[in-house]
């Protein structure tokens, strides 16, 4: 058995080995003989159905609320041979699995054939919310409330120090339905399918830094922000580079921050 | 012998939100999620039962932060909660990067054990109610642990007085995957602490190959093992049926409380 630093170091590399199925194949690992490795791999693949099950009930709640009528229950694919192949490559909580596994799901429930016009909107949306929500994420802030040591809001003054950057993982959808419009009703009793208004809708998909994940309509503007925020802009850069005034970008970033979808940096 | 007192009750499921709010038989219902803004049976709910706080606060094997305290505080309001729990567990890796999403306990040491006392002493300093700590099983040992769980709990609990919620599934599937009878392997457990006790059912788990916690009923195993149990903590004050979960229907949940209720 290999020493680590302490105690909380041993935790950390059991749990690592739990979510993470290359580690747990990985000589590193293994070499440390801290625990029976069958009983190890048993438990991690119950823990990956758990996780994605819990995932995938929440974020495709409303392909579930449609089975009826695709006769596809998205969290089917967790007992397919599909997710058993995945299972090697997992890591719990990682954009790529988060990814590899919405795929399943999507392509699960799009085969059923459901005369669902929005149908696939709606499963490049459940994609996404539940592909933002993953990655690594801040379980408790600093000492002192301070957060990641980020402005929580658009700094006042001269914006030449500070440079906003899109958050990784954001996401922006380009719809050709208004999906808005129809999920809420999804989710209410429902005899005939609800439908959603076939118009172009653009959507930004942002998570906050403690995982919270949230979906706000975008327009234009919104777009250029998000594209251009590279962390290197200054506020007027950014604003030139949109075709908007500076208080309106203000604004903008404002709700952008709130949303997690963009943070700044210091360029000094 | 049994506290007459002894409530019985169940989790609040929301997705069954419409019988809980017109049921009869049960005397309380364990939050583990906050209600929903469009959860309409939540005024009925809040308004005719005894709610107890048993949502994620936090991991005690590091400090809980100030946004968690706030949470913790507004919820066990709201609720209007006895008491507050939280569980032995250590899910998630300091760095954020690896998290299990369920309940893993922690490495039985002295470094953990110094961790939890101090994290929850802050904690119950915190709260306007009595903190309570449910012991979390684990599939296989680590073989760093320096000592069994119970003795780690029996010294948890003489230092920070804290009150034990007994989960005996947790106990059950232990002593289990131990091949130890249940009622010996409980024995070993700090009783004298216990205030609330969960019961649950266990069904075959495909990776496991074996028995794990499930949304079912209680076998008459599991109901006589809550039986003894109760029988030896004299300071319990409710027993809850351990479900949560959208696959659970009414007729498990409102009949697995009324088997509960008629096996004590």
């Amino acid at each position: 058995m290999t020493r680590l630093s302490s105690d909380r170091a041993v935790q950390d590399d059991v749990i690592r080995a739990l979510a993470d199925a290359p580690y747990r194949a990985s000589a590193d690992w293994q070499r440390r003989g801290l625990a029976d490795p069958g009983r190890v791999e048993r438990y991690a693949r119950f823990l990956a159905r758990h996780f994605y099950y819990e995932r995938i009930v929440h974020f495709f709640k409303y392909s579930r609320a449609l089975a009826r009528v695709t006769d596809r229950a998205p969290e089917a694919i967790l007992k397919s041979p599909a997710f058993d192949a995945l299972l090697p490559t997992l890591v719990l909580g990682s954009r790529e699995t988060a990814g590899a596994v919405a795929r399943l799901v999507t392509a699960h429930v799009a085969a059923g054939g459901a005369p669902v016009p929005y149908l696939a909107d709606l499963l490049r949306y459940e994609e996404a919310m539940m592909v933002v929500e993953a990655g690594p994420r801040v379980w408790r802030d600093a000492d002192g409330g301070g957060g990641g040591g980020s402005p929580k809001g658009v700094p006042a003054g001269p914006g030449e120090r500070y440079r906003p950057e899109t958050v990784e993982g954001t996401v922006l959808l380009e719809l050709a339905f208004d999906l808005p419009a129809v999920l809420p009703k999804l989710l209410q009793p429902w005899t005939a399918v609800p439908q959603a208004p076939e118009r172009p809708t653009s959507l930004l998909v942002a998570r906050s830094p403690h995982g919270r994940v949230t979906v706000a309509k975008s327009d234009e503007s919104v777009a250029a922000v998000i594209e251009l925020a590279d962390g290197k802009r200054t506020l007027e850069e950014l604003a030139a580079g949109a075709g908007v005034q500076a208080a309106e970008l203000r604004q903008t970033l404002q709700g952008l921050v709130d949303l997690g979808a963009v943070r700044f940096s210091t360029g000094s | 012998m049994r506290n007459a007192k002894l409530m019985v009750g169940a989790f609040y499921n929301p997705h069954l939100g419409r019988e809980l709010a017109v049921a009869t038989g049960i005397d309380h219902l364990a939050m583990a999620d906050p209600p929903a803004a469009s959860d309409a049976w939540w005024p009925a709910i809040g308004g005719r039962y005894t709610l107890l706080l048993h949502d994620y606060l936090g991991q005690l094997s590091e400090p809980l932060d100030e946004r968690s305290i706030q949470r913790a505080r507004a919820l066990a309001d709201l609720y209007r909660s006895p008491w507050v729990a939280e569980h032995f567990q250590c899910l998630h890796t300091e760095d954020g990067r690896y998290n299990l999403n369920y309940v893993f306990p922690p490495l039985y040491t002295e470094e953990f054990l110094d961790r939890f006392v101090r994290n929850a002493c802050a904690l119950k300093a915190r709260l306007d109610q009595p903190l309570v700590m449910e012991n979390i099983p684990g599939f296989f040992d680590v073989k760093a642990s320096q000592m069994p769980e119970p003795l780690w709990l029996h010294r948890f609990f003489e230092a920070t007085g804290a009150g034990f919620l007994l989960d005996l599934p947790h106990v059950w599937l232990q002593a289990h995957y131990h091949d130890m009878a249940a009622e010996r392997w409980l024995a070993e457990f700090p009783l004298e602490h216990v205030v609330e006790l969960h019961v649950a059912g266990v069904e075959d788990d495909h990776d496991l190959a074996g028995p794990w916690i499930a949304p079912a009923e209680p076998s008459d195993e599991m109901l006589a093992f809550a039986a003894h149990a109760v029988s030896r903590c004299p300071r319990a004050r409710a027993i809850t049926f351990d479900a949560f979960s959208p696959s659970l229907t009414a007729e498990v949940l409102f009949r697995s409380v009324e088997r509960i209720r008629g096996a004590l």
